[in-house]
């Protein structure tokens, strides 16, 4: 390939990508701006990147990052000169192509005439600077609802005619963004005039129509060198790479579809507001309403075009009532609209990946974890465990000391442990480790607590190799291998009310959850433990009880056989709520004790309207490995120890408390 | 609710029960429209404007403020005897106002701390709004009205139309106008969500979050946002309270809330939310 | 209602008027008069009483802010000025000069918006003898439009820095949680340019009025401020020696019961007498800091001495002070430059907040408990309105003699054109009122 010389000279007409050096953008800008253009690009308004009216190059948001995550927008100071170093901000370019507000016929009445006179059009003539490849795939969305007929919107029609689009290749990407599952990016590849790729001394300038490269003629520009366009093509690269692919696409449409009846269209109605905000962020959504305006005498008004959401009341309204009055019907109404059906309409994704409608979710609701959640492409995987656990391997443990035991009751002991591996004292509540002395076969045991370099097991003597580890002793050594499971999903409970309901030793998993949460008691709403035990001498922790209720939480103790000092209640520990005049409709439950003992108290809760997804159990099985190797623990399509031993019981469905499963 | 034409030239009144007034003063602050309002419309009654008075019977009758006082009990049912078309106008008629705070509390206790002779004070015990007590034609929300959304409701009435007062959240309006969210992109507060529009989006506009002065609107999912609030705001129960108890706490949902966060000191009374200190300040934001 | 006959025997009237229209709150008119001697006078408020000193008790600063706005839909802005000076004070906050400035500017709308809603459609009226600005439209129709013109123009003013002209949303401790645009207050310029021509005609308009006879000496108070106009800051001063820092309005003045009734009055501690506030207060005690354009006018009317002496001439008090405003107003636009930002950082402190500021019907005064928590524990507010009850009772009595031979429907008239000099903001009284002066 011939190199040509940077310099400035006679304007050359290179085949293949041309360079743009970063001091002649303004000559683009002012390009841009001939024939009575106004020029929207990106600038830097208050806390956000919007898109507005610019002249200068200076108008641009030199230096500025953007960070995104769900419900969630902040600008940085990136710390160098880049002008299109972020992504999408709150606007679209609908704004301008499809305005919130249209006047779109006047009319008048005089007796008993009327007249309709339609409000002549008069788009402006715009170019758009900084399009990005979601962007030019959505005005493509837009372009085919509006314009591929068989009615023609012709307000939109002619002020897309009137647009210059100067696409601008994606250098970076937002942890929100999902171009890529939807096919519609990062890479830049058609419906633009002229694209630029920002690099550290200018752009690559591409032409994608005769207009673009009219203009692409006037710029001065020279041949791209191979490192620039090597340089462009991996930023775009690592840009994909980034994305990966959050949303598997595949077959989308069709297992949404399937799936109207899921429950969590529920679990969502109870997070969504109903706000709207997605829908008028979102660059393909096109809905609208019509509102008139009129003088007091009613003889002329004027009928108006406004955006309006399938998400508010008036939507499908009509004189009986609302065909979607229901808070989830509306949820489900947009997901499958924008994901399914618009394929069936319009033979292409409603969605393109933009992420707006996550980030500028009030409440952070991802749609990519509401698809999957709903739709997935793969049974669920397993719950992720919170750290690498020691020892992973069926061959491994690693030592552990004693040092101190507690008799909690006759026959159950708690020993405190120092362990040679840090994982062991960093695990989740409700996780267990695989406990190992030489010569006896490994149990899982529950950690019940965690400690500063270590950790607590308490553990009941019911069998040869449980009681011979209660009779350690302070110095005694033990094998380990954890924390392995999954842990109780606290962060479901952030600002809820919470009934943690066990029996016997259940408890002992539950303590590093009342440990969590009493941590951060604030974040947490009403919290109620119910404990059962068999006798009055049985109850674990009897010490602690009080200290947690100095904590807030609200302790109910009760006992099948009841001593001559005992004065609370005796019987099953559903008694203890089963009267209760809390409504868990919006409650979280966890559950820990007999299999019997759970079931009765799962079947008590649901009657207190807690929903299945937020009831979670703990599944106990034998274990030899705790790392899915050994096949003892499967239960249906899981295994106990590497997808629980938490559950919730939307999970487990009706194989929970079925006999011989 | 009638709708149609009301008359040829309406017979309008306009009555104060307990309120600031400034719902009547968006009135006489529709200064382009005023007197062609005034040819369209006969204002009989409107004793802050005029001195001629009328007992009624009004085609139209505009209410602004709470039952607060036992005599507003009769005068309210006396009243809508006298009217066609009763319209509540701001956040007093239609929820009960700031002053239902009261309600929540021990009002005998209100009174005392303010007269040191509270028996020769006549007020009830709670503040309520004018639907409670007598069927209502229409309402125009707000602390105070929107002037827009009046001169709409008297356009309608002129000519026969159903009033677009649309029932959707403030976020619609901030989108519409391009209005950058201020709890995403400044983690401020707002209640706009839950809160019905009309306003045109005024304190996002300012740079702040909404207060729900147009009342909780339809299907306001108040819960969710409260436990979104407390969880990625990682704000204590009683500040998101708080932020329910203002100019239309009494109107549900957002009355529940204040009952179950302690949004008022007599609702932290019955409960066991501590006061965390604010720290005190704006460094937050 | 007006009026009942008198008795037969001996010469008692009685002018009553059981609702007051065309003021602003609800209140009652009660004049007694027994041989040519006043026997009662009382302004009666039975406006409903709505507890806001406890309403604010457990809330923060900003959030009383939003609150007390609520206690007055036509002067919103003096309870968040008289609010948010109270907390800056004990918070050791300074804002930026220009915020102060915007302060001022937002200010200025509410001065314009309640002095012409008050001088055209609340006054005016009385004193050419119709029952309102409306029915005044048929005959004067463009002057009714000029008002509302000005009016609008102030209401506008507030739009623009404080979003709406009813309880405005962006004052915050610190400052504003926006500033305007330099571009949004050009835009509105040439409305205020419009606005200072008609004040000016209002000066001479209200100064041409007719104006019933009264004379008596007042006792005035207001601020007052060496380089300013009063505002927000300066001296609470009298015509008789008071002077004191805003948040001390307690040295001088006190809140108390009256007996055998359910009222808090205010009056000075010295005992000295009764005391008016307002725009005639003002112009008496600070007429130097008016601006040239409106010290100029009030010159020109020579009505300064009748203003001070004869309540009815508040009119023109009040028109002088529209002419200060609008160009005030214009001369903070022609200088504006966005702040830094539009607000400081702050931390609260325990301790009282207490200031006191002139809403257009005259001193302010809030006074706060704050507790280590930064939430209100205890509130005192005492408006304008409450202060100047004492002295329009008085001024009933005084007023009296000079309608006795008027008849009856007219002479009650009369009385409540006195009442409406005070322009009383009833809205405003907190409390509870029913006063009664026996005059001997």
């Amino acid at each position: 390939m011939v190199m040509v010389s940077p310099a400035r000279g006679p304007r050359a007409r290179p085949e293949g990508p041309a360079f743009l050096a970063r001091a002649d953008l303004q000559v683009l800008l002012d390009l841009l701006r001939e024939d009575g253009r106004t020029l929207i690009g990106p600038t830097l308004d208050g806390g956000a990147i919007v898109y507005d009216e610019i002249t200068v190059v200076e108008d641009l948001p030199r230096g500025w990052g953007d960070e995104q995550a769900p419900g969630r927008y902040r600008v940085h100071d990136r710390g160098d000169e880049r002008l299109f170093g972020y992504v999408v901000g709150p606007t679209s370019w609908k704004k301008w192509t499809f305005p919130s507000l249209v006047p779109l016929t006047r009319s008048s009445r005089d007796g008993h005439r009327v007249s309709f006179e339609p409000v002549p059009l008069d788009p402006p003539r715009l170019a758009f600077l900084g399009v990005r490849a979601c962007e030019l795939a959505a005005l493509g969305v837009q372009d085919r609802v509006l314009t591929a007929g068989p009615f023609v919107d012709p307000d939109y029609a002619a002020r897309r005619a009137n647009v210059l689009i100067v696409a601008v290749q994606c250098t970076t990407a937002a942890a929100t963004c999902f171009c890529t599952s939807m096919g519609t990016g990062p890479e830049v590849e058609s419906g633009h005039d002229l694209a630029l790729t920002e690099l550290d001394d200018g752009f690559l300038v591409d032409a994608g129509s005769p207009a673009g490269r009219a203009i692409v003629e006037r710029l001065p520009i020279r041949p791209a060198t191979a490192v620039e366009q090597y340089g462009a093509a991996a930023t775009v690269a690592a840009v994909r790479a980034a994305i990966g692919d959050p949303v598997p696409a595949a077959g989308l449409h069709d297992r949404l579809l399937a799936q109207l009846d899921s429950p969590r269209w529920l679990e969502i109605a109870e997070r969504c507001i109903l706000c709207g905000n997605c829908t008028l962020a979102c660059p393909t959504c096109f809905c609208t309403s019509t509102t008139q305006a009129t003088d007091l005498a009613g003889t002329t008004a004027v009928m108006s075009r406004i955006w309006d959401s399938c998400f508010s009341p008036g939507f499908a309204k009509v004189a009986g009532g609302s065909f979607r009055s229901r808070h989830r019907d509306r949820y489900r109404q947009w997901l499958t609209h924008k994901f399914a059906t618009w394929w069936d309409q319009f033979g292409e994704s409603g969605c393109t990946g933009c992420g707006r409608c996550i980030t500028w979710c009030p409440v952070g609701i991802d749609v990519r974890e509401e698809l999957n959640a709903i739709a997935p492409a793969r049974p669920p995987a397993a719950e992720i465990t919170l750290v690498e656990p020691a020892a992973p391997s069926p061959t491994e443990f690693v030592t552990a000391r004693v040092t101190a035991t507690k008799a909690e009751t006759a026959d159950t002991m708690t020993l405190s442990l120092e362990p040679d591996h840090p994982a062991l004292s960093r695990g989740g509540p409700g996780q267990f480790a695989m406990v190992e002395l030489p010569g006896f076969p490994p149990l899982p045991i529950s950690i019940s607590r965690y400690l500063p370099g270590g950790l607590e097991l308490t553990i009941r003597g019911a069998g040869a190799a449980t009681r011979t580890l209660c009779k350690l002793q302070v110095k005694d050594e033990i094998g380990l291998r954890g924390p392995l499971g999954n842990s109780w999903p606290l962060d479901r409970a952030i600002g809820r009310d919470l009934v943690i309901v066990t029996g016997g030793i259940g408890l002992a998993p539950l303590r590093p959850l009342i440990d969590a949460i009493i941590a951060e008691r604030r974040r947490y709403g009403d919290v109620r433990l119910y404990y059962g035990a068999r006798t009055p001498a049985d109850l674990l922790y009897r010490g602690e009880l009080e200290r947690w209720k100095s904590g807030n939480v609200e302790v109910a103790l009760t006992v099948d056989r009841a001593g001559p000092e005992w004065l609370g209640p005796v019987g099953v520990v559903t008694n203890l709520f089963d009267q209760a005049t809390w409504d868990g409709s919006g409650m979280v439950a966890f559950v820990c004790g007999p299999e019997r003992m759970m079931q009765a108290t799962v079947s008590t809760l649901a009657g207190r309207r807690l929903p299945a997804s937020r009831i979670y159990v703990t599944l106990e099985r034998h274990m030899e490995c705790g790392i899915g190797l050994c096949g003892h623990c499967q239960m249906g399509k899981y295994f106990i120890c590497r997808d629980g031993p938490v559950f919730s019981l939307a999970q487990l469905g009706d194989i929970f408390g079925r006999e011989g499963l | 609710m009638t709708h149609g034409r009301v008359a040829a030239r309406p017979r309008v009144g306009v009555v104060k029960f307990a309120s600031c007034d400034g719902c009547q003063l968006t009135i006489l602050d529709l200064e382009d429209e005023l007197l062609s309002i005034v040819e369209h419309f006969d204002i009989i009654d409107f004793p802050e404007a005029t001195s001629a008075r009328s007992a009624g019977p009004y085609d139209v009758l505009f209410v602004e403020g709470s039952v607060s006082e036992p005599a507003h009990l009769d005068r309210i049912v006396e009243l809508r005897r006298r009217s066609r078309y009763l319209v509540t106008i701001g956040a007093c008629a239609t929820a009960g106002g700031i002053q239902a705070l009261r309600n929540w509390g021990d009002h005998d206790a209100f009174r005392a701390s303010v007269y040191a002779q509270p028996e020769f004070i006549h007020s009830l015990a709670t503040s309520t709004p004018i639907a409670e007590h007598v069927p209502v034609d229409a309402e125009l929300r707000g602390c105070p009205i929107d002037p827009a959304q009046l001169v709409e409701l008297l356009t309608a009435l002129s000519t026969g139309r159903r009033p677009q007062l649309r029932d959707e959240a403030v976020c619609m309006e901030c989108k519409r106008r391009g209005v950058v969210c201020v709890m995403v992109s400044r983690g401020i507060p707002c209640l706009g969500q839950v809160t019905q529009t009309g306003c045109g989006a005024i304190c996002p506009r300012f740079g702040r979050g909404c207060y729900g002065c147009f009342g909780p609107r339809e299907r306001a999912n108040a819960a969710g946002l409260s436990r979104h609030l407390q969880a990625a705001g990682d704000r204590p129960r009683e500040e998101v309270g708080r932020l329910f108890a203002g100019f239309t706490a009494y109107a549900e949902p957002f009355r529940t809330m204040v009952t179950e966060l302690g949004g008022t000191r007599q609702a932290r009374a019955t409960g066991a939310v501590e006061v965390a200190p604010t720290g005190g300040g704006n460094a937050r934001q | 209602m007006h009026g009942n006959e008198p008795r037969k025997g001996a010469d008692e009237r009685l002018y009553e008027v059981g609702e007051l229209t065309r003021v602003e709150g609800e209140g009652s008119l009660r004049l007694r008069v027994r041989d040519g001697k006043v026997t009662e006078a009382r302004l009666g408020i039975f406006e409903t009483p709505r507890y806001f000193e406890q309403l604010v008790v457990g809330r923060t600063p900003d959030e009383v802010i939003d609150i007390v706005a609520r206690i007055c839909g036509i002067c919103p802005v003096a309870y968040q000025m008289s609010a948010v000076h109270a907390f800056e004070d004990l918070f050791g906050v300074t804002v930026d000069p220009v915020v102060r400035t915007l302060r001022r500017l937002l200010y200025c709308g509410e001065w314009i918006e309640s002095h012409a809603l008050h001088i055209y459609l609340l006054h005016a009226p009385d004193f050419l003898g119709y029952e309102s600005a409306i029915a005044m439209a048929a005959d004067h129709r463009e002057t009714v439009e000029k008002a509302l013109r000005m009016k609008k123009a102030g209401n506008h003013l507030i739009e623009i820095i404080g979003g709406r002209p009813v309880h405005p949303v962006s004052v915050r401790v610190g400052g504003f949680s926006r500033a305007p645009r330099r571009r949004e207050l050009d835009a509105h310029r040439p409305a205020l340019a419009e606005g200072l021509e008609l004040a000016r005609e209002s000066v001479r308009f209200t100064a041409s009025l007719p104006m019933p006879a009264f004379a008596r000496e007042p006792r005035v108070v207001s601020l007052r401020h060496p380089a300013e106009y009063p505002y927000n800051d300066g001296r609470i001063v009298s015509s008789d020696g008071i002077d004191l820092r805003p948040s001390d309005w307690r040295d001088a003045f006190e809140e108390f019961q009256v007996e055998g009734t359910n009222a808090l009055h205010a009056r000075a501690r010295d005992g000295k007498g009764v005391y008016l506030l307002g725009p005639t207060a003002r112009v008496v005690l600070a007429a130097e800091q008016l601006h040239p354009l409106a010290r100029d006018l009030l010159a020109e009317t020579g009505m300064a001495e009748l203003i001070r002496t004869n309540i009815y001439a508040s009119i023109v008090a009040r028109a002088v002070e529209l002419v200060h405003a609008f160009a005030e107003a214009l001369d903070i636009i022609d200088g504006y430059r966005p702040p830094a930002e539009p607000a400081v950082t702050w931390t609260s402190r325990p301790g009282v907040a207490a200031w006191a500021t002139e809403a257009p019907r005259g001193l302010l005064f809030h006074r706060y408990q704050v507790d280590e928590n930064g939430r209100i524990a205890a509130a005192q507010i005492v408006p304008p309105t409450s202060q100047n009850q004492a002295a329009i009772e008085r001024d009933l009595v005084v007023a009296a003699p000079n309608v006795l031979d008027l008849p009856h429907a007219e002479a009650t008239v009369r009385l409540e054109q006195m009442i409406r000099s005070y322009d009383p903001c009833i809205s405003c009284a907190t409390h509870f009122l029913d006063l009664r002066i026996e005059e001997a």
